[in-house]
């Protein structure tokens, strides 16, 4: 006995933070995404006009942004599959025309429907339905309800099957790194440096994508490459994912991090100028500017971060899915 | 503890390989096949503007046919280079000239089913038809196709990337035209008669399009020749690599890494799995995207292993990071030799599958279990190397894997400003 309680001491400390940040951050953000991805599917099925869809369709969304930049495990394909952007060559709106078009039956078999292209799938599918006047003007009887129906469904499916996988296979994994048969983690550092990987990514995909995006060059802003900008959501997903990105490092960091505090107060305080949460006034010289003052807020937290939580750790990130192009 | 010093002492003794490399050799090694393999594409380019010129002159489904052939034999060495993107500046900033995808190629000449999106108002300009396009309120003179007009005034037009106008791709859709067979059998079938000057041109504007594809050709060239000389005796991508040894090795590692897995297992493979379309495959008017992916990990092998086979059969190798690595933890050598070997067990099956007929647009279709099953064990393996590079990374001790540099790392007081 006093042998297996000198080594769960030893044990214990080194994994709290990727045990906290599991436990208290990923699942229960990922079982409110699932609840809130039903809501949307049980309102859908009762009516699927898109006035009806919309308040459900943004409470699933502030959910999935607390969880859309993690790629670990099964979120790594879930992602692309939830919510599939940028959409750099116009898939969404090809994909959702030929379906249309064809008014294809693959909508009336949710298993088929799981196998379509992601472009049709997920949130950015569903707010062309919802919010693209070209879409948008269904009723109950057409097909693009039963296509909305079929995409909420689907999208409920994929929320319960992520939580289910997270819960089931990966948390197994990676809270039990070096133990026989785990290749995936071979010590608790890996597991440190995935997490914090997850945190530092998505800071640096908010400001460089998320905004740099619509940003583009002085001279030339981008307001249609705006996250979500039909929906007008732009600014929402910018929050959610950056405070969960900060609340995800809080976790993690099992001491205080009062420089990164300070920094999302900026973040806040740069936001609260923001006018058009769509971004679509960008031209406007003074409301671009609003902009690169978030932009620049959100860098000074991933570079608080690495400060008070990186360079303590001892890490640095390790590889993440935006290093291509 | 004594009386196992001995034994301790013979055992790593046996441990050290053959090579003791030192880093500064590791990194010669990795510039002389950057230099090979640079020069290599350039001879195939050559040879290919050689086909290029003859179907030029002599339009025929035989002519057309040597031109193909020769731009999928000027893709095979060019692959293997991509491994050096990521990891060097000079290769990043020069690489969208060469081989930019994905592109809209509407902005090139005629096609079908495409249309002006979100992100690009010009997908469909078609300059070969255009003589006068307007973009931005701006009219283009494009009265005259030649190097300057498509290199510098059409190309990322707009500041939009996917406006591709010049490099491999833009010749491979001059070549075989749109795909337009989606998921079923078959690449882009391009008339030899779009090449014919005069009555019997097909598809418009026949003397535009000839122009246009020397010109791409005249571009591709220089631009190899231009990167075969910064990784010569003194040239500038060399020198950089050579300059600082630790960020030289962390060079190598991050084109390993981020080519392996946000690169090719995310953006070529995985996304084109679940978008199921077949434009997304990197090669997608030739159908020869296997090869494409096949030479990118075999890329991602060469350099750990400092090893690399020449079009002419030639090798040209050194003490390599697998020296290196080797030295400090041999298990770990041998993990990453063992992944990559697996990744490339998994890139053979999926190019034998292709030239036996499942070409990886039809891998791409719903519901193809057998096609689906060979993409994602490939970028399994791609996935599963990256996280070995990582531990080597972690275990040679070095910093910062990206290379665009760490804001606290390069300037401490920039944290807190």
């Amino acid at each position: 006995m006093r042998y297996a309680l000198v080594l769960a001491l030893v044990a214990s400390p080194a994994l709290a933070g990727p045990q906290e940040a599991i436990e208290n951050h990923i699942l229960p953000n990922l079982t409110a995404f699932t609840e809130a991805a039903g809501a949307l599917d049980d309102v859908a099925q009762a009516n699927c006009e898109a006035d009806a869809l919309k308040g459900p369709y943004n409470a699933a969304f502030d959910a999935w942004m607390r969880i859309a930049d993690i790629r670990l495990g099964p979120s790594e394909q879930g992602v692309l599959t939830i919510s599939f952007w940028p959409d750099t060559k116009g898939h969404t709106q090809r994909t959702l025309k030929r379906l249309i078009e064809a008014e294809d039956p693959v909508v009336e078999n949710q298993k088929d429907f799981a196998e379509i292209s992601v472009a049709a799938r997920g949130f950015f599918a569903l707010e062309r339905m919802l919010y693209d006047e070209d879409y948008s003007d269904y009723g109950e009887a057409s097909y693009a309800c039963a296509l909305t129906r079929a995409m909420t469904h689907d999208l409920a499916q994929q929320a319960a099957a992520l939580e289910n996988a997270w819960r089931e296979d990966f948390v197994p994994v990676i809270l039990n790194p070096g133990v026989e048969g785990n290749t995936t983690y071979l010590d608790e550092t890996e597991v440190v440096r995935a997490i914090y990987t997850q945190v530092m990514s998505s800071l640096e995909v908010t400001a460089d994508t998320r905004l740099g995006r619509p940003l583009g060059e002085p001279t030339r802003p981008r307001p249609s490459r705006a996250e979500a900008w039909r929906s007008e959501r732009s600014l929402a997903n910018t929050m959610i994912v950056t405070q969960s990105a900060y609340d995800l490092a809080v976790e993690l960091a099992d001491w205080e991090l009062p420089e990164t505090a300070a920094a999302m107060e900026q973040v806040h305080a740069a936001a609260e100028k923001i006018e058009d949460p769509g971004f679509q006034n960008i031209d406007d010289l003074s409301s671009r500017f609003d902009l690169e003052i978030l932009q620049q807020a959100i860098d000074g937290v991933e570079n608080a971060l690495e400060a008070e939580l990186g360079v303590r750790l001892g890490i640095q990130p390790g590889f993440n899915s935006t290093d291509g192009d | 503890m004594k009386r196992t010093t001995l034994t301790a002492s013979a055992l790593i003794l046996a441990a050290v390989p053959a090579f003791a490399a030192t880093k500064g050799e590791v990194l010669t090694t990795y510039a002389d096949i950057a230099h090979a393999g640079y020069e290599d594409s350039l001879t195939t380019a050559q040879t290919l503007n050689e086909a290029v010129d003859a179907l030029i002159a002599n339009p025929s489904e035989e002519t057309l046919a040597a031109a193909r052939e020769a731009w999928v034999a000027a893709r095979e060495p060019y692959q293997q280079t991509e491994v050096y993107r990521f990891g060097n500046a000079i290769v990043d900033d020069w690489e969208g000239k060469v081989n930019a995808w994905p592109l809209d190629e509407g902005l090139i000449d005629y096609t079908e089913n495409q249309e002006p999106t979100d992100e690009n108002p010009f997908a469909t300009l078609n300059v070969i038809a255009n003589p006068n396009p307007t973009v931005g309120g701006i009219e283009i003179d494009a009265s005259t196709i030649d190097a300057s007009l498509i290199g510098e005034e059409i190309n990322e037009i707009d500041g939009i990337e996917s406006n591709v106008a010049r490099g491999y791709h833009a010749v491979e859709f001059l070549l075989w035209g749109q795909d337009l067979n989606g998921t079923e059998a078959g690449a882009g079938e391009r008339p030899y008669t779009d090449f014919v000057e005069g009555e019997d041109c097909t598809g418009g504007n026949c003397d535009r399009r000839v122009d246009y594809l020397e010109a791409a050709m005249d571009l591709l060239i220089a631009d190899l020749e231009e990167m075969v000389g910064y990784w010569a005796e003194g040239g500038e991508a060399r020198e950089a690599v050579m300059e600082d040894e630790d960020a030289g090795i962390t060079a190598i590692l991050t084109g390993m890494g981020s080519l392996s897995y946000g690169e090719q297992a995310g953006e070529r493979m995985r996304l084109g799995l679940l978008l199921n379309d077949p434009e997304e495959e990197h090669d997608c008017f030739s159908d020869n995207t296997h090869r494409s992916h096949y030479n990118d990990g075999l890329g991602v092998q060469n350099v750990y292993l400092g090893s690399y086979t020449r079009v002419d059969g030639s090798t040209v190798e050194g003490p390599s990071l697998s020296d290196l690595v080797a030295e400090s933890n041999a298990d770990l050598d041998a993990e990453m030799k063992s992944k990559l070997d697996t990744t490339m067990g998994a890139m053979t099956a999926l190019s034998d599958a292709a030239e036996g007929g499942m070409a990886v647009d039809q891998m791409l279709a719903p519901g193809n279990e057998e096609g689906e099953k060979l993409m994602m064990d490939a970028i399994n393996g791609l996935v599963d190397q990256t996280a070995t590079i990582e531990r080597i990374v972690a275990d040679l001790g070095l910093s910062a894997i990206d290379f665009e540099g760490s804001d606290s790392l390069d300037n401490p007081d920039a944290v807190f400003q």
